[in-house]
């Protein structure tokens, strides 16, 4: 049985791409959403709001792509995304305001 | 073991015991027989003394053969397993009551000489016991029934009853009463004994009648005692006829002649009487004795014996009064014979002189009318009147005799020519001089004056002196000279003959004087002739002196004055009567011829008025019966006259030479009378009476001292010495006999006493002795003979005495012996129990009671006492002791090895043994080892002792080999036969009552083995048990769990816990605690806990549950007021839902350490009230705090309230719940315990909410999300922030990750372990895989170094342990 994993792209108002993503993320699924992310380029907005568990194969896939990602995250997974040092690479939202303003 | 192996120990009751029929009795066969049943019987019948036993619910009978023998009679072999309530159904009453308290309370009885009525004689008997019941136990312990040890003692307390009656008998100080006294105070002895004599009647023969002369215990007059009965023939109610031919007769009472019966001290009448004739020495019975039997008993020896003594005490005492009535009479008649002869002498006086008178009258008118007749004639005629003359004379002098005895001597002084009278008298003797070969030479010139004197005194004094001479001359001359001297007319009688001795000179006139051992003519003659002489000089005025040389002659000189001034006047007369001389001459003369050589005949053989005519002066018969005299004398002649006369008289005499001859005699053979002179050499006969005194044979002998010497003085030394008569030589033959017949009556009526006390010491069934001040023994009886095998030939015992325990071997006892010895010399009284030696070497105990009396003969002080033989009693009670002792010490052991160091160290005190040592016989080279002394092992026993250990292995067990240095015995270990060795060291010997004291214990020693290595097992097992059916082998998480048995020695009980699974993820959860302990409330507790968990599966409600549990318990037995507490946790939620049976209210502790009790939902116990719905409560446990649930034997302690126990539990819990539930319940455990252990047994249960996770699954990257989410959901439970259980979610996942990656990269699908628990202020999560990995580096960079970071970024603590079977992560945080 795969952990759960829903991977929705899309494009913003401006036309950036966008990929909502929900579910669980870890090393069963994380090759699904580095294919999601390798398939694109240019700057792309993935929105883990979904996301309710992330852990570090995940973060590897973010990793990945950091220098093209911004990320919208709900609560739960700001801690993670800070001590992996992710938030410090790309644009988090949903982050508390010191977040953003290290953007 | 086979039927017959039970009764092996005994061939004689054990043959009759297997042919019971023991399956029908409710023992069912012996081979089914517990161990405890078994050992009791063997002990039993291996047993020397009498005892009896009864075992299970109807008490079976069992008895040995001492018990068959000694009590139980004709009842053998019927009564064998028969129940006792049967077999003693007639004391059923009595014993009854004594054995239902031994069964009840355990413990013994003691009965003394109870007295019992027994049916085992085929009659109803009078029976004594002593006895003990003690309780017999089964193998688990159980009082089952009862052992009896028996010691009879009928023989004793009926044999001193009887012994009373006869000490009362004989117990009259005075000797002497009449008839009706004696018959009076006998008659009040017998009426106090009313058991053995119911009552007796005393007839004495009276003529033609038998007359009732006294009673007891029944109304003279009433038909049983006519007052009268025909001596002739069959006319009374007793058989007079046969009695009066001294035959004892048994006559039945039955018949209906005899009336309604007096029952004396009984219920019932008796059936028999005694009839005893009562036997008179040598003549008819006096009459006879009827004396009622005690129908209780049978009429043995002793029965008949001590009636027959009885009626010889009765006899005996009507001869005394009557031969005391009869010497009175005897005295009377002696007085009267008295007069009677004086009268005779007076009458034939006359009657003599009368035909004398008509004699001389015609003598002298012959020779007037034949003057004229022949010289022939006249000379004839002139003999006739000469010895008419003398005869005259002769009656005359014979009553001047008795008138000289009495003082009256009538004498007639007449003018005498002296020179002429005194030689016609001289003349008289010329014949029988000068046939001895001597010559008279008569020098007797006329004097010149008449000389007054009374001729025939004159007579008496010239021919003693004249007889005397020729009696001690054998050659030369008898001179007679008479002269004138002054005033004197002197006459000289001289000889040439042996002489007198100087020392004997100035006695030498004493009347009844005699010189011992002088040659003589003659050893005859009354020694008063020199007395007589003397007196009739002395009524003359005169004197007379002797002079004498030894060898060379005697020289009498008697000087009678001239005149009459020196006379009484009224006795003087002026003419002479002119009557020839030499009238009293002949009887001298005619002794004189007879004292010669010559054969020729003497002038007449007459004999003369000697000893034989005394002889017939000796009144009746003779002796009643031959008395044994002993004669002792030096002098052959005084021997063979003594013998002489006594023998005619009818004695049998013995003679001796001297006292050492006669002391000798008379302990070989006690005589009647001793007659012994006084001067003997030797030993004379002052020192021969007292030797005899100080001997206790023949102190009693009578002894008749003869002497030479008069006087008082004399006959007081005699007396003083202890001599019963005295007698002065010269004596009558007729007071000798007199004197002898006398003593010898007095000595026979005194040895009538002496034998009566003799009978009566002799018949004491108690021994006897009499010590004198020193503490030898002096005198004993035949029963000291029979207990100590000593007997009065060996006579006196000093002290030590050759019964004292021999001090080399056994110094204890003769110290023993010793102390009570100096008590024995120094007390007035006591008594004392005391260890002896028989002769025969064996041990006896005696119980010794003595006093000090006064020895009426010599007024030393003795000591008199009695003794019993208490060796059976003394071993009985040292038994008892000795089992109470093992009993109590084998109860307190706790385990095997402790019961038999116990029992060693019982026989090692008990015979202060140096060393016990027990030897079991496993399977090994070398026995297993057990000693008092507890360094010593196998090896260290000397070879021999080894051998000889390993050698009673063959023998039969329970038989004790005794040695010198000890004893050992077999006994049957519960692991394998067991020698047990009493090391004595040869301090003392082991007897056969030891012997038998070491095989009941070593008995009861391997019973008590047995039962403590069951005890022993049985708890083992219980235990097992009990944790076997204690619980689920796996409890659900989150929960902990404790079964504590209580502390040795007390049992496993009845407490348990169970969680149970249900099928809705619930968890039931049951503590329950039943009554009672062992086996039993084990296997009570396991029917409750199957059937409550069955009860759950069912129906998933507490309340429910417990109420259909009560219904369970009431059937089964021993469930009843069991306490449970029952709950249904959702494990989830932490919901839980409970019911308390009555049972101690969980204890609830929060995270923050306050605590609450779970009190709701209680109710009864179970199956006190089945039926009654039961409540049900709800409780939420918060996350993180813990459940505690227990039985009380965790807070409940003595002299506690159980609050304080459980407040002491909650703070336990409180103080523990950082730690893990397991950990904690250690902790609780130990933290309760009291010093000593639990003393009830304690189930507890922990549980912590929620319990810890646990999971297992493959090492698959599929299986993460899966286990996410479980332990996301655990998390929830666990009542945490968000943003927390995210971080432990991402930090588990890492780990979890890193096992799948690292762990298995090369074994994909092996099992990886998760598990997470929430302690009250940490949360720790460890995952552990069966790989090696080595930790990545940290960093950003690898995805790996990535994951591990995170962990060690959102846990506060991480550890990664690589280990040879795996690596573990562990991490912790802490959430408080």
């Amino acid at each position: 049985m795969t952990t759960p994993l829903t991977l929705t792209p899309g494009r913003g108002p401006d036309g950036t791409g966008h990929l909502a993503v929900s579910g669980e993320i870890d090393m069963s699924n994380a090759g699904d959403l580095a294919e999601a992310l390798d398939s694109g380029s240019g700057p792309l907005v993935v929105d883990l709001t979904g996301v309710e568990y992330l852990d570090s194969a995940g973060l590897s896939v973010l990793f990945a792509h950091a220098e093209r990602l911004e990320l919208i995250v709900p609560p739960l997974l700001e801690p993670v995304l800070t001590v992996s040092g992710l938030a410090d690479l790309v644009t988090v939202h949903g982050l508390g305001g010191e977040a953003g303003s290290r953007q | 073991m086979g039927d017959g192996g039970v009764f092996a120990a005994c061939q004689e009751v054990g043959g009759d015991l297997a042919e019971v029929d023991w399956a029908a009795t409710p023992l069912g066969p012996p081979r089914e027989w517990p161990q405890s049943l078994q050992t009791a019987v063997s002990i039993l019948l291996s047993s020397r003394f009498p005892m009896w036993m009864a075992w299970g619910e109807e008490l079976t009978f069992f008895c040995n053969a001492a018990y068959r023998r000694d009590t139980l009679g004709r009842k053998y072999p019927w009564a064998l397993g028969r129940p006792a309530s049967e077999v003693w159904s007639e004391i059923w009453g009595d014993i009854g009551p004594r054995i239902e308290a031994v069964l009840g309370t355990g413990r013994a009885t003691w009965d003394e000489a109870l007295l019992l009525f027994l049916e085992r004689s085929g009659y109803t008997e009078e029976t004594y016991h002593t006895f003990s019941y003690s309780p017999l136990r089964d193998d688990a312990g159980e009082v089952v029934g009862m052992l009896c040890v028996v010691n009879e003692d009928t023989e004793r307390v009926i044999g001193e009853r009887r012994m009373a009656t006869l000490r009362d008998l004989g117990s009259d100080p005075s000797v002497i009463r009449t008839e009706q006294e004696v018959l009076a105070f006998v008659h009040r002895q017998l009426s106090r004994n009313l058991k053995d004599l119911p009552f007796t009647l005393t007839y004495l023969f009276d003529g033609d009648e038998a007359r009732l002369a006294g009673t007891t215990g029944v109304t003279p007059g009433t038909p049983v005692a006519p007052r009268s009965l025909p001596v002739g023939g069959p006319g009374g109610v007793w058989p007079v006829w046969e009695l009066a031919e001294g035959e004892t007769r048994v006559i039945p009472l039955a018949e209906a002649s005899f009336g309604p019966l007096p029952v004396g001290d009984w219920p019932e009448s008796p059936l028999q009487a005694l009839v005893v004739p009562l036997l008179r020495q040598g003549g008819a019975p006096y009459g006879f004795l009827v004396a009622a039997l005690n129908r209780y008993r049978d009429l043995d020896d002793h029965y008949r014996g001590f009636v027959e003594l009885t009626a010889g005490h009765i006899a005996s005492g009507i001869g005394s009064a009557r031969s005391y009535q009869a010497q009175q009479r005897r005295a009377e008649e002696l007085a009267e014979l008295d007069r009677a002869k004086t009268t005779f002498f007076s009458n034939i006086s006359h009657e003599l002189r009368t035909p004398l008178t008509l004699i001389m009258g015609p003598v002298e008118e012959l020779r007037t009318r034949l003057s004229g007749a022949g010289e022939e004639v006249h000379a004839e005629l002139d003999v006739i009147h000469r010895n008419g003359l003398r005869l005259g004379k002769l009656v005359n002098t014979l009553l001047d005799f008795s008138r000289l005895e009495a003082g009256r001597m009538q004498a007639r002084y007449e003018p005498v020519e002296l020179a002429a009278v005194t030689a016609e008298l001289a003349s008289v003797f010329r014949s029988a001089v000068e046939r001895a070969g001597l010559t008279l030479d008569v020098d007797c010139p006329a004097l010149d004056e008449p000389v007054y004197v009374d001729r025939a005194m004159w007579e008496k004094v010239v021919l003693n002196l004249l007889s005397n001479a020729l009696k001690f001359t054998f050659e030369g001359a008898v001179r007679v000279r008479v002269r004138r001297s002054g005033p004197d007319a002197v006459v000289v009688v001289a000889d040439t003959g042996t002489g007198v001795p100087e020392t004997e000179m100035p006695r030498l006139f004493e009347r009844f004087h005699r010189i011992e051992n002088a040659r003589a003519r003659s050893h005859e003659g009354s020694g008063i002739g020199l007395a007589l002489v003397r007196e009739l000089v002395g009524l003359h005025g005169g004197t007379i002196d002797a002079e004498s040389t030894e060898g060379v002659g005697t020289t009498f000189t008697l000087r009678i004055p001239f005149g009459t001034a020196h006379l009484p006047a009224d006795s003087v007369v002026s003419e002479p009567d002119g009557g020839a001389a030499g009238a009293t001459a002949d009887p001298y003369v005619h002794e004189a011829f007879r004292w010669l050589p010559t054969s020729e005949p003497a002038p007449a053989d007459d004999g003369g008025p000697r000893e034989v005519g005394a002889a017939a002066v000796v009144p009746g018969a003779g002796p009643a019966y031959s008395a044994r005299v002993l004669v002792a004398d030096d002098n052959a002649d005084m021997r063979e006259y003594l013998a002489r006369l006594l023998a005619a008289a009818g004695y049998r005499v013995t003679e001796v030479t001297d006292g050492v001859e006669a002391l000798a005699a008379a302990r070989r053979r006690t005589p009647d009378l001793v007659v012994s002179d006084v001067m003997m050499p030797r030993l004379d006969g002052l020192e021969l009476v007292s030797r005899l005194r100080a001997d206790p044979r023949t102190a009693s002998v009578p002894v008749l001292l003869l002497s030479a010497r008069a006087g008082q003085e004399a006959s007081i030394e005699g007396l003083r010495a202890g001599a019963d008569d005295y007698l002065v030589k010269p004596f009558a033959a007729a007071e000798l006999l007199a004197r002898v017949r006398a003593n010898v009556e007095l000595a026979r009526l005194r040895d009538h006493h002496l034998r009566w006390r003799t009978a009566l010491i002799d018949s004491l069934q108690e021994a006897f002795f009499v010590c004198d001040e020193s503490g030898t023994v002096v005198e004993i009886n035949a029963a000291f003979t029979d207990i100590l095998g000593y007997g009065p030939e060996g006579l006196p015992y000093a002290p030590v005495h050759p019964w004292w325990p021999h001090a080399p071997a056994d110094p204890g006892a003769y110290e023993q012996v010793g102390d009570a010895f100096a008590r024995l010399l120094q007390s007035p009284r006591g008594s004392y129990t005391v260890p002896v030696t028989h002769r025969d070497g064996h041990r006896l105990w005696v119980a010794v009671n003595f006093n000090k009396a006064e020895d009426p003969n010599t007024g030393r002080g003795v000591t008199v006492g009695t003794f019993r033989d208490v060796t059976a009693e003394h071993y009985a009670v040292q038994r008892e002791t000795a089992l109470a002792a093992l009993s109590t010490s084998l109860s307190r052991a706790a385990d095997l090895p402790e019961a038999l160091s116990a029992g060693l160290h019982v026989l090692r005190s008990l015979w202060h043994a140096r060393v016990v040592v027990a030897a079991v016989f496993g399977g090994g080279d070398t026995p297993a080892l057990t000693a008092t002394d507890a360094t010593l092992r196998w090896e260290d026993l000397p070879a021999a002792r080894r051998e000889a250990l390993t050698a009673l292995r063959d023998r039969p067990s329970l038989t004790v080999v005794a040695e010198d240095s000890g004893a050992g015995v077999l006994l049957e270990h519960p692991e394998s036969p067991m020698v047990v060795w009493v090391d004595l060291e040869g301090h003392r010997p082991f007897g056969s009552e030891d012997q038998l004291l070491l095989s009941l214990l070593a008995g009861h020693l391997a019973q008590g083995l047995g039962r403590a290595h069951q005890i022993d097992q049985q708890r083992e097992t219980a235990i097992a048990l009990q944790r076997a059916i204690l619980g689920p082998a796996r409890l659900p998480e989150g929960f902990a769990v404790r079964y504590e048995p209580a502390t040795r020695p007390l049992e496993v009980g009845g407490d348990w816990y169970d969680t149970v699974t249900l099928p809705d993820g619930r968890i039931g959860i049951v503590v329950g605690d039943c009554v009672g302990r062992g086996l039993e409330a084990a296997s009570v507790m396991g029917q409750l806990r199957s059937a409550c968990r069955a009860l759950l599966l069912q129906d998933p409600s507490p309340a429910r549950t417990l109420t259909a549990l009560d219904q369970f318990a009431a059937g089964v037995a021993g469930a009843i007021c069991t306490t449970v507490f029952c709950g249904v946790l959702e494990p989830g939620s932490g919901e839980l839902t409970y019911s308390s049976a009555g049972h101690p209210p969980g204890i609830l502790v929060h995270p923050d350490g306050s605590s609450r009790l779970l009190e709701d939902g209680r109710a009864l116990p179970l199956a006190v009230r089945p039926g009654r719905a039961r409540p049900e409560a709800t409780c939420s446990l918060p996350a993180r705090a813990t459940l505690l649930l227990y039985t009380d034997g965790l807070v409940e302690r003595r002299r506690r309230p159980l609050s304080a126990g459980m407040e002491q539990a909650g703070e336990a819990v409180k103080e523990g719940r950082e730690m893990p539930v397991e950990d904690l319940a250690t902790a609780v455990m130990s933290r309760l315990a009291p010093a000593g252990g639990y003393d009830d047994d304690v189930a507890l249960l922990l549980y912590r909410h929620p319990a810890p996770l646990e999971m297992i699954f493959p090492a698959e990257s599929s299986q993460l999300a899966p286990v996410r989410r479980a332990l996301r959901g655990w998390l929830d439970q666990c009542d945490l922030p968000p943003t927390t259980v995210q971080n432990v979610l991402v930090a588990a996942g890492e780990a979890c990750a890193n096992a799948i990656e690292h762990g298995h990269r090369h074994t994909p699908g092996e099992d990886v372990r998760l598990r997470a628990e929430a302690l009250v202020d940490t949360l720790r999560v460890t995952v552990a895989d069966s790989g090696r990995w080595r930790v990545p580096q940290r960093g950003r960079n690898t995805h790996r170094g990535r994951g591990i970071s995170l962990m060690h970024a959102l846990m506060q603590e991480v550890t990664v342990a690589p280990g040879p079977s795996g690596t573990t992560v562990d991490m912790q945080m802490r959430i408080a």
